[in-house]
């Protein structure tokens, strides 16, 4: 019961903090991401024109794509609501390896077969899109599909106002991250605008950072836990246990048994059975993991026992390491026994 | 549990055994023993041979008959002085306790999660004798001491003697070239005593060493010499000793 709670929490931790490390991949540690709304009462430009572009000075600290984001949704006969982004000229030479000859328009989506092409519809137009991995700049910005279309394709969408989106990849050994949205901030201040919303990756890190420190307590208090509680069961079939231990060893000794050899006797026993026990406990809840981990609202693909198992880590190993402490903190009454001559013992 | 019939006639009176005296003795020079620096000696200065054949330690309680066979035995370590048996052997050698060593404890301990064949069987293997051996010697010492139709109990389900009888069994299968017992027939009817005689007779035969610590007059027939612990006693614990026998 005890492994069994011990690796139940453990393995929490483990795919919490692998959970966090996908989604932490998965935006780039180097990404920032500026969202500026832009109504179709913007005093700076109007939609369907360009605007003027306030970041050309952070340039020489790394790439950016510009994009707008629209209010309004697409539609596949398999998906209602498909976020739609749309991209200038400026952002062709990203592009490039991504546009089809027959199409200007890409679905990005992880589930459905590259390189097809797909239909979709927007309001009462329809076009098609093909289908593209979503990598690079568009990986933060894609959760299940990203619509993305040209400019002007889709006049009345822009009109109504959209979301200016910047993603930038900063290069390593420039500006930190920090640094680099102050720049943003000061870079707004200066024109007179709002500040835009601003997305990093220093929030997950520090949600990872805060998640080790809990999981370093966690680990720390379960091992101090565990080791008690074996220590105290352990010790307590030890006590119950020790009068019969040590008659029976006294009594093998008196036939000419070998000390070490009836200890060693004891401790194997004691181990066999403690790991026995301990290892059909983490195997039962490696067999129910999807079920149990999936009740408790990890998401599927995180449980791919193939991908990365938790169940083969160090933290179960340290779970073995006490249960075995405790083996052989039960078998020390024999050892105690084995001090005292036999005669004292079976008299 | 069903009384099994137990006759003298199914254990007839051995052949006057031929024991060599002059053998190899056990040797004990000088011993001391106490349980605790707070206490008094128990064993005070003994010094004694034992020969071949079946001595009997004879003495009141708590004269310090049982320690001594434990000291024999090498399940006690001697405060002072030395022990030494027979082919140079020390007591507390694990060769002399798994193979020339039979014990019998005045409580049997008896193994009790044990069958009584699974007990002898075991003292057996730990002496090296190989299966077929162990089985075999099993099969002879429990027909001989009436106790076959009990080979599948434990020793909960015996009766006092037929315990009694099993760990005398027990000590007897590594064909031990010592043999000590202490009290193997306390409390044990005439019957049960004179198969327990009859068969320690038989055994201790030439170079084998018998020493038994018992209250038991009806042992004495078989003994080929008798020593009174109650004389190494020192003076105050010979009166409490006497004390204790009058009463």
């Amino acid at each position: 019961m005890l492994v069994t709670v011990a690796t139940v929490i453990l393995v929490a931790f483990n795919l919490l903090e692998r959970n966090l490390r996908t989604r932490l991949e998965n935006f780039g540690i180097n990404t920032i991401i500026s969202r500026e709304m832009v109504m179709n009462s913007d005093p700076i430009a109007m939609p369907n024109q360009p605007r003027p572009d306030a970041f050309a000075s952070l340039d020489k600290f790394g790439e950016r794509l510009r994009l707008r984001q629209f209010y309004l949704r697409a539609r596949m006969p398999w998906q209602p609501e498909i976020m739609i982004m749309s991209y200038g000229d400026e952002a062709l030479p990203i592009l490039a390896g991504l546009l089809h000859t027959n199409t200007p328009v890409i679905c990005f989506n992880e589930n459905m077969p590259e390189n097809s092409l797909v239909e979709v519809s927007f309001e009462r137009q329809q076009a098609v899109a093909v289908v593209r991995s979503p990598k690079g700049f568009f990986r933060p910005l894609v959760g299940q599909s990203l619509l993305l279309v040209p400019q002007g394709m889709f006049p009345e969408a822009e009109r109504i106002g959209y979301v200016e989106t910047v993603v930038f990849r900063k290069k390593a050994g420039t500006l930190s991250i920090p640094q680099f949205v102050s720049a943003i901030h000061n870079l707004f201040l200066m024109d007179e605008r709002n500040p835009p919303q601003i997305q990093s990756a220093v929030g997950m890190v520090k949600e990872l950072e805060n998640l080790q420190a809990r999981q370093a307590q966690w680990r720390s208090a379960m091992a101090g836990m565990l080791g008690l509680a074996l220590a105290l069961v352990f010790g307590a079939i030890a006590v119950l246990e020790f009068r019969q231990n040590v008659y029976v060893s006294a009594l093998m000794r008196s036939f000419g048994a070998p000390g070490k050899a009836l200890y060693i006797r004891q401790w194997l026993e004691n181990a066999i059975l403690a790991n026995l026990a301990a290892i059909s406990a983490i195997l039962a809840l490696a067999c129910f993991h999807k079920e149990l981990f999936g009740m408790l609202g990890f998401p599927a693909d995180l449980l791919n026992l193939n991908s990365a198992n938790p169940y083969w880590s160090w933290e179960i190993a340290l779970i073995l390491l006490w249960v075995n402490v405790g083996a052989f903190l039960s078998s020390l009454s024999v050892a105690i026994g084995l001090r005292q001559p036999v005669g004292e013992i079976l008299s | 549990m069903s009384a099994v019939p137990l006759s003298i006639a199914s254990f007839p009176a051995p052949p006057e055994p031929s024991i060599e005296r002059s053998g190899e003795k056990i040797a004990c020079e000088h011993l001391f023993f106490r349980y605790s620096r707070k206490t008094d000696w128990v064993i005070n200065d003994f010094s004694q041979q034992f020969r071949p054949g079946i001595t009997m330690i004879k003495g009141a309680s708590g004269c310090g008959k049982s320690t001594l066979l434990r000291l024999l035995a090498g399940y006690l370590p001697p405060s002072s002085g030395r022990v030494e048996m027979p082919g140079g052997f020390h007591p507390e050698d694990r060769e002399f306790q798994r193979k020339q060593l039979g014990f019998v404890f005045q409580q049997l301990n008896l193994l009790p999660l044990a069958t009584v064949a699974r007990n002898l069987e075991m003292a057996g293997s730990l002496a090296g004798l190989s299966h077929e051996e162990t089985l075999e010697r099993t099969q002879h010492w429990l027909m001989l001491l009436g106790l076959k139709q009990f080979a599948d109990r434990r020793p909960a389900y015996l009766s006092g003697g037929q315990q009694q009888r099993a760990a005398i069994a027990r000590a007897l299968i590594k064909d031990p070239s010592i043999l000590l017992l202490d009290e193997p027939t306390s409390g044990l009817h005439d019957l049960n005593t004179q198969v327990i005689s009859n068969t320690l007779r038989h055994f201790v035969t030439g170079p084998r060493i018998c020493v038994i610590c018992t209250h038991d007059h009806r042992l004495e027939f078989i003994a080929h010499e008798i020593l009174d612990f109650n004389r190494f006693l020192p003076l105050e614990g010979h009166l409490v000793a006497l004390a204790g026998t009058a009463e």
